[in-house]
């Protein structure tokens, strides 16, 4: 599904990301942990095409993501607050997604149904904006925003920060039943090693820019992670 | 105490961005403000001889003294539509063992170094001199100049604290303006000469010093006031003024719709342009652009002057287009990422900008129509100027608005916010703006100026038509520069 190719990007005199290979197959949940710094937010900015790399390629569904256009159809994305249009309400900038994807207002109707539990609540017709809510609840509305058009790629930077415990665990299952039910291939970067582990069947360990750990899932995966960022 | 606060807020000031990436528009708007103090103190020194003209054979004096009742209101009208609240950061100060009497002194106390304190001593302090000492002796006008100077301190404390506890609603100003107007009417059909009053009651401070003890108390009282209301309220969430208000949500755009990604693009838009004040305060802008003709028309001189007249013209309809273009994308900076990862098609995005940049113009136009009331001519040159800006300088403008790459943060706007306001932006465009004059020039050389017009007038309509490949153009330029756009609109600072 998605294949890097000699990626590097520098800033300065300091290489911040430097992967040689690295393929992620259709349906893969891919985890990536490191340290503040390591390189994910780069990762993952190369692969959504928002930066340029000063070398190397990443290729969507074998198409270069700096040449066409064609992958923003089937990603979903949220990496930060700059993925929200804060001068909206959580309605109007869903309505604004649903426009962009072309979906009909019984995709809306089914997509506000669907994350009824996942909003609990605390999102819909509240008549703010979306500048007026908790960074928790924006979390909230990025994610859901990210999953509306029914991606096959879904990119999150760490989803899970300063999300309620209750809306961490929905988020779990909701990620694991996506990958289930339809075999999406998620991209997740996290600091918890507890939540990365529980959701993702591989996981890269990012450290200065280099893929230093390259693991498959198993009941061992914690506790090498641990041990790895241990301090000594 | 109070010097820590002040120097942590100069240190607040002087490292912002605003600061230190604009210090040529930080030069230009202190020119600004030096002409300004410039004026009054001229008025200051020259007030007598105005009066001395306007009211032959009376007391300078007790005239300027009658002023004053009137300046006074005047002056907490400004105040309370102009002064800005201190505002010093409660959340970081209100945790830390620091007294909440001495927060609030510094808040209150801290009103008095604004601009509005300064720029009326430079009118009262050449009065003094020249007007007031002479006649009163100078130990009386000192007490007189004192007196000012608590009703200045009084005026400051009464317009912030009636500010922070009503905020700038409308009704506020309402009551402001039919007091003031209610006090010149009384004036000006002689119920009640509110003027006779002021000249008394400034004439017997000239007399009689201990008559100071009355705005000494009136300052002291308007002080209280202010520190007594932010005692009560010194929780960050109620001094702050800025109110949440209600949203409706307005998900059905019924006719845009029919327009499909281009309508959904037009609606972002327009809601971006009226949920933030800073863009909403540029609609205020406009009479200013369509008025400029006024100040050219009334003119023979530079009616005979076809390079102003065209100046005039490309100024006129496209000094709006400039406002907009210049932060196409600029404005956007907050959520840039989201338009570039979602499924939106670049080149549909950058031909909803130019149908906006050229529909402003063309609005810009129809309002300029009545000036050919001036004359024919005007109209001709309006024309082939609007022709051009649609036509040709819409493309230029759009094209450099992608070298706009300052990050733009409109939630923190504020009246005279000019966060992200390149001068060198501007700069690049002037040319653009004197194209039109020079194309004209050789054509007014040979005695042709109206062939000239209508050549201009045939490139616009031409870049009309051509209006595919000279997109393309800018959207080839946007894919490359993208990249560094959005890099640096992702710099929060």
């Amino acid at each position: 599904m998605i294949n890097i190719d000699h990626l590097t990007k520098i800033y300065g005199s300091t290489t911040v990301l430097d992967i040689d290979q690295m393929e992620i197959p259709a349906g893969e949940s891919f985890g990536l942990v490191g340290n503040n710094g390591a390189g994910k937010t780069t990762m993952f900015r190369c692969i959504l095409d928002l930066i340029r790399p000063n070398t190397g390629t990443v290729q969507s569904r074998g198409a270069n993501v700096a040449k066409s256009e064609s992958w923003k159809e089937y990603t979903g994305s949220y990496l930060d607050d700059g993925f929200l249009i804060d001068f909206l309400t959580p309605e109007e900038y869903f309505t604004f997604v649903a426009d962009i994807y072309g979906l009909t207002e019984g995709d809306i109707v089914a997509f506000f149904a669907d994350f009824e539990e996942f909003f609990s609540n605390e999102i819909l017709d509240k008549k703010k904006l979306i500048r007026d809510f908790s960074s928790g609840n924006r979390q909230r509305i990025g994610i859901a925003g990210a999953l509306m058009p029914q991606p096959e790629i879904l990119i999150l930077d760490e989803p899970f920060i300063s999300l309620d415990p209750t809306t961490q665990i929905r988020l779990k299952h909701m990620l694991r039943k996506l990958k289930e039910d339809k075999g999406v291939t998620m991209l997740i970067s996290s600091h918890d090693l507890n939540h990365i582990t529980e959701v993702c069947e591989r996981i890269v360990v990012l450290h200065e820019g280099k893929a230093v750990h390259d693991l498959i899932t198993n009941q061992d995966t914690l506790k090498v992670l641990k041990g790895y960022f241990a301090v000594s | 105490m109070f010097i820590t606060f002040l120097l942590l807020e100069w240190k607040s000031t002087k490292r912002s961005s605003i600061w230190q990436k604009n210090l040529a528009l930080n030069l230009v708007i202190g020119f600004f403000l030096f002409l300004a103090l410039l004026y009054l103190l001229l008025l200051g020194f020259f007030i007598g001889k105005i009066i001395q003209e306007v009211y032959p054979g009376e007391d300078p004096v007790i005239i300027f003294n009658g002023f004053l009742v009137f300046y006074f209101f005047i002056d907490l009208f400004i105040r309370f539509m102009m002064q800005s609240l201190p505002e010093i950061s409660l959340d970081s100060f209100l945790h830390l063992p620091i007294r909440k009497s001495t927060i609030i002194h510094y808040m209150v106390g801290r009103t008095i170094l604004n601009f509005l304190n300064m720029a009326p001593l430079f009118i009262f302090i050449p009065v003094l001199f020249t007007l007031i000492a002479p006649e009163a002796g100078n130990f009386q006008a000192t007490y007189w100049m004192i007196a000012l100077i608590l009703l200045i301190l009084g005026n400051t404390f009464l317009a912030t604290y009636i500010k922070r506890m009503f905020g700038t609603k409308p009704l506020i100003v309402l009551v402001l303006v039919l007091i003031i107007g209610a006090l010149f009417a009384l004036d000006k059909t002689g119920v009640f000469s509110f003027a006779q009053l002021s000249s008394q009651a400034f004439g017997a401070i000239l007399r009689q010093p201990l008559y100071l003890l009355i705005p000494l108390a009136w300052t002291i009282l308007t002080y209280r006031l202010h520190y007594q209301f932010l005692k009560a309220h010194l929780y960050p969430e109620e001094v702050k003024i800025k109110k949440q208000r209600e949203v409706h949500s307005s998900t059905e755009n019924r006719l845009l719709k029919s327009f499909g990604i281009t309508g959904t693009i037009i609606m972002l838009e327009m809601k971006l342009y009226w949920r933030h004040k800073r863009t909403r305060t540029m609609v205020y802008m406009l009479p200013l652009f369509l008025g400029y003709g006024l100040f050219f028309y009334f003119q023979p001189m530079y009616m005979e002057r076809d390079f102003v007249m065209q100046f005039v013209g490309v100024f006129m309809t496209g000094g709006m287009m400039l406002n907009y273009t210049n932060y196409a994308f600029g404005y956007e900076s907050n959520y840039f990422d989201t338009l570039l990862t979602k499924n939106i098609d670049f080149q549909q995005y950058i031909w909803v900008k130019f149908i906006i940049a050229i529909s402003i113009g063309i609005i810009c136009y129809v309002l300029t129509i009545p000036y050919l009331f001036f004359g024919s001519r005007v109209l001709f040159i309006n024309t082939a100027m609007f022709l051009y800006n649609i036509g040709i300088l819409s493309y230029i403008l759009l094209y450099f608005a992608t070298f706009n790459k300052k990050r733009m943060d409109l939630s923190k706007s504020a009246a005279f916010n000019y966060q992200g306001v390149g001068a060198s932006n501007w700069l690049a465009i002037i040319p653009a703006f004197l194209l039109p004059v020079l194309i004209q020039i050789p054509f007014q050389q040979m005695g042709i100026p109206n062939i000239g017009l209508v050549f201009v007038g045939c490139m616009g309509i031409l870049g009309l038509i051509l209006h595919k490949p000279l997109l393309n153009l800018i959207y080839k330029n946007f894919t490359t520069r993208k990249y560094i756009m959005a890099s640096a609109f992702r710099e929060r600072t």
